[in-house]
């Protein structure tokens, strides 16, 4: 595992009641190399390395499940909605094509 | 007698190494990306032969006109009740003309509670953009849009 990217979870609107049902967006910071581009200075083939899956998990329950190739943009952004179902974690584990597997996790407290 | 086996043994000979390297060629100038796949192929990859219906249900937002290939963002939602059951299996988002036609497969489950997935991909060039919608019956619904990019995304 490599150092840790910068990622985020995003949900909106901030302040929610149970069972409502939020949008959740998750950015990465990620290069997504496609393994085409040429280096200009050097002429040599970058490797590629993009997000090859991304998974949500709430409340130890699978959510959301996506297979990624590479013709995402840099830094990509994954946005779709949830149901709230009571409190818990939103976890969001994402894997790389070189084996690098990242994790981040959201407390999510519905109020009233 | 040994001379006609060894005219025939050359030629022969002459014959598989005029094959080999056309046909090496032909594997190597097939695999450009790590990935190559080509929209056809993807699709049927994806519905098993069946054929996408088109339909109003799947919205996909694309803008018309991308200044920059390397960022297009793509919304696409689908009118569904999403529960256990009637919900939109996956979502597929694919450019028909990039070296690998497939950018993203979403999987979602009635636990997302509206059927909506948005994100940013990189185009080649002017080409369409293609969402292929799964519902949880088997069938498929489609919807696409071209779009124009001055400037490509890719290499």
């Amino acid at each position: 595992m490599a150092a840790a990217r910068k990622s985020l979870i995003k949900i909106k609107p901030k302040k929610f009641k149970d069972g409502e049902i939020v949008k959740v967006s998750f950015m990465v910071m990620h290069p997504m190399e496609t393994g085409m581009r040429r280096d200009k200075k050097t002429k040599e083939v970058l490797p590629a390395k993009y997000i090859n899956s991304v998974k949500f998990n709430y409340n130890g329950k699978v959510v959301t499940t996506m297979n990624v190739w590479e013709s995402l943009s840099t830094n990509p952004v994954f946005t779709t909605y949830m149901k709230i179902t009571g409190k818990g974690k939103l976890t969001v584990t994402y894997t790389d094509n070189t084996g690098e597997v990242n994790e981040k996790s959201k407390k999510i407290k519905p109020k009233g | 007698m040994q001379r006609r086996d060894f005219f025939k043994k050359l030629g022969a000979a002459a014959a598989v190494t005029a094959v080999i390297p056309a046909m090496s060629f032909a594997a190597e100038a097939k695999l450009k990306g790590p990935n190559e796949l080509a929209y056809k192929a993807a699709v049927d990859a994806i519905t098993g032969g069946k054929t996408p219906s088109k339909s109003s249900k799947v919205t996909l937002k694309v803008p018309e006109i991308a200044e920059n290939g390397a960022v297009v963002p793509v919304t696409i939602s689908v009118d569904s009740p999403m529960t256990d059951a009637d919900y939109v299996k996956s979502i597929h988002v694919l450019a028909a003309k990039n070296s690998n036609a497939r950018c993203i497969d979403v999987h979602l489950t009635p636990a997302n509670g509206k059927a909506m997935f948005a994100t940013r991909i990189k185009l080649g060039g002017t080409q369409e953009v293609v969402a292929l919608v799964g519902l949880s019956n088997g069938d498929y619904l489609i919807a696409s849009q071209s779009v124009k990019v001055t400037i490509g995304g890719c290499g």
